[in-house]
């Protein structure tokens, strides 16, 4: 047998390396590119078109553009089954048997709503923005590697269907393959001793996720370091690059860590390895290595969103962005403390307190970059001649929702407050408040701000305000009551919560898991609003035919992409013609 | 006042990292002053470990990316100056080839 493998073994060794020579020998790599002149190096006039038609061009490109919108898609489907797992999630708790499910495919779908919102929704959404706009930004012709950016996103797909595995084969393997039921922290000795193979599935995915992020990073790194045109320097670089550059550092180290934890988790569960176990390494270093990685990906997901915030608020404020610097040098300090402060996910754990204590200092001074932003986006607004579009909406709603859950944060920070709210809904609530009222709220601002940008066209201005506040509605309800829940004693990730009246007011307890299923569904009224607005304005909504949809040059504020987007409308060539020259100037002018 | 080779202006853009720097300095003294769960040589000593390192990459950071900051303002202050004199063409090219690439217009 052992002589068979090895066999294959070197079979495919000889088949990839085969491959490899013949890929060598393919000399005219980029014949398909037509030189200045019209023809190409071999002589040959070819007839060139920009891109291929169809979805060979969604298959084949490397146009930073189309890679950005082919993340934003991802991202938003993956959203969408979130959000989907996130209501049933919240239909489930109505009464406190439980409405809807069992405990496992509670424990299944609440697995992979965390997972599915923070690796498929968060960390894509802001490789759309950067993919599309951070070579606009700072005059690139695209990014560094066309390539690996193409690569990076094309190992999502596969990543989202080993993610879900467990969903489509529990109905074929007669539940021989279930979804995880880990929660997205994984801790071990439960993931190791869950038996089930879709862990096993959903932690290949993972991984692959983490590749990608990985190579994403790499490359805008690379993007802003060397790929900046002449006149942007780091004096003037956009606060959005800046973002996105203490990002990418970030997945840089942490990503790679998560990755290593995932191998070894991955061993544990197969090759009876004792990285985790009791007589190895312990249960703890799973935390360790997991929160390692986790804190900073907390960041890794919010530094963008708050560069998105940053460069969005003064367009609309009609003042430039007050302190800027003060904002660059704080997402390079949250960048740094961001590896400091892991072990605040681990204070019941039983750790040296002369550890935890250490690990409060730098998670309470690392609320300080932090706030300083806050006070920035509130100064920049201040006195300004606010024009509230609906991405200064979600702007301002991000700002908002920023301050709660960053003040429920820095509660959370302090050991003792920590030790009687760790593992319940407030810290549910908390998190809630940043990934959806921050980190969702930017990314719906960057795709309101830029929708003229990406699509050619403009958005329903009435249902984009409908979506806002619907979701600004939506969210404060259930993540307020979740913080409510949390200060009665409700333990999170419960599939049910029939426990004795005298431990803790079980009606009031309902009540507010009532309030939170009611803001819930106001939530998701308000996502079916924002799809159906993104769909039929992409495909029927009024052309934009002016560069400068946001009125931006009045105040001096015509960033490099809408001018970018104003040379593509001039000179894109009308087939047939223009008939008057004047159309193209008298552009709808929105301040609204 | 040119504290580190830093200008007053960018100084002061700098204090905005000060504040996460004084609350970890202080939390250090503090428990070095109070050690309230006694000191072992392991773990005190991981507890400072931590607090110092956090200390130290966040200086060097800040100190790093101030300095790129400044430098970047200084290059683009020489070229608008540059560009502001009315100098002859010739002259202005010298310029450029000695040490300032990239064009010389006010952008």
């Amino acid at each position: 047998m052992a002589a068979g493998d090895l066999v294959l073994t070197g079979l495919m060794a000889v088949l990839l390396v085969g491959i490899a020579a013949l890929l060598t020998r393919i000399e005219n790599w980029r014949s398909y590119t037509p030189l200045a002149g019209g023809g190409t190096a071999t002589g040959e006039t070819v007839i060139h078109r920009e891109k291929p038609a169809g979805i060979v061009r969604w298959l084949t490109t490397v146009d930073h553009k189309d890679i950005g919108i082919l993340y934003g898609v991802y991202a938003v489907i993956a959203f969408a089954v979130g959000g989907i797992m996130a209501m049933l999630i919240r239909l489930q708790l109505v009464t406190p048997g439980g409405a809807l499910l069992g405990a496992n495919a509670y424990n299944s779908i609440l697995t992979s709503h965390g997972i599915t919102m923070l690796f498929l929704f968060g960390t894509p959404i802001i490789a759309a923005f950067a993919n599309y706009f951070i070579p606009l930004l700072i005059g690139a012709d695209d990014m560094a590697f066309p390539r690996i950016n193409a690569i990076a996103f094309w190992l999502l797909p596969p990543a989202a269907l080993l993610i879900w595995a467990g969903f489509f084969l529990a109905p074929v393997t007669e539940n021989m393959i279930e979804p995880a039921q880990t929660a997205w922290t994984m801790y071990t000795p439960l993931s190791v001793e869950q038996t089930n193979p879709g862990v096993d599935l959903m932690l290949l995915g993972l991984h692959l996720s983490g590749v990608a992020a990985t190579m994403g990073a790499i490359n805008f790194i690379a993007t802003i370091f060397t790929e900046r045109d002449d006149d942007v320097s780091w004096a003037n670089l956009d606060i959005f690059s800046w973002t996105i550059l203490t990002q990418s550092a970030l997945i840089l180290f942490a990503f790679p860590l998560l990755g290593s934890a995932i191998v070894m988790l991955l061993l544990d569960r197969n090759l009876a390895t004792t990285f985790f176990a009791v007589e190895g390494g312990g249960p703890l270093l799973w935390q360790h290595l997991f929160w390692f990685f986790g804190h900073p990906e907390v960041y890794i997901l919010v530094l963008p969103p708050m560069g998105l915030v940053s460069l969005i608020l003064p367009k609309f404020a009609g003042r430039k962005l007050f302190g800027f610097k003060f904002v660059v040098y704080s997402t390079l300090a949250i960048g740094v403390l961001s590896f400091g402060v892991w072990a605040h996910h681990m204070f019941s754990t039983g750790m040296d307190p002369r550890l935890r204590a250490s690990f409060m200092a730098v998670s309470l001074a690392i609320a300080i970059p932090s706030a300083v932003k806050t006070f920035n986006w509130i100064t920049t607004m201040w006195n300004g001649r606010l024009r509230l579009t609906t991405p200064m909406l979600f702007c301002i709603g991000f700002i908002s929702n920023f301050i709660i859950g960053g003040v429920t944060g820095v509660f959370l920070a302090a050991i003792p407050v920590d030790l009687i709210l760790h593992d319940t809904y407030y810290v549910v609530g908390h998190f809630h408040y940043i990934v959806m009222g921050a980190i969702g709220f930017a990314a719906f601002a960057g795709i309101y701000y830029w929708f003229p940008v990406f699509t050619g066209r403009m958005y329903q201005r009435t249902l984009g305000k409908a979506h806002f506040w619907l979701s600004m509605v939506g969210t404060n309800l259930t993540f307020f009551a979740m913080l409510a829940l949390g200060y009665l004693g409700m333990p999170r990730r419960y599939a049910t919560y029939q426990f004795d009246g005298a431990i803790a007011p079980l009606a009031q307890v309902e009540t507010y898991h009532l309030l939170a299923t009611a803001g819930a569904l106001i939530l998701f009224v308000g996502q079916l609003i924002f799809v159906w607005n993104v769909v039929q304005s992409w495909l029927e909504g009024p052309k934009v035919e002016d560069g400068d949809p946001w009125n931006l040059e009045r105040d001096g504020m015509l960033d490099r992409e809408f001018q970018w987007f104003d040379r593509k409308l001039e000179t894109t060539v009308t087939d047939g013609g223009e008939e008057e020259e004047q159309s193209a100037l008298t552009g709808a002018r929105s301040d609204d | 006042m040119a504290l580190f080779g830093f200008e007053k202006d960018t100084l002061l853009d700098l204090t905005v990292n000060v504040i996460p720097l004084g609350i970890i300095l202080f939390f250090i003294a503090a428990f070095a002053v109070v050690p309230a769960f006694g000191t072992d040589p392991v773990f005190s000593g991981l507890q400072f470990a931590l607090m110092i390192s956090m200390f130290l990459l966040l200086a060097v950071l800040t100190y790093y990316a101030g300095r790129a900051i400044e430098n970047a303002e200084h290059a683009q202050e020489s070229l608008e100056e540059a560009s502001a004199v009315n100098e002859p063409e010739d002259e202005v090219a010298e310029f450029e080839d000695e040490d300032a690439p990239g064009e010389l217009e006010d952008e």
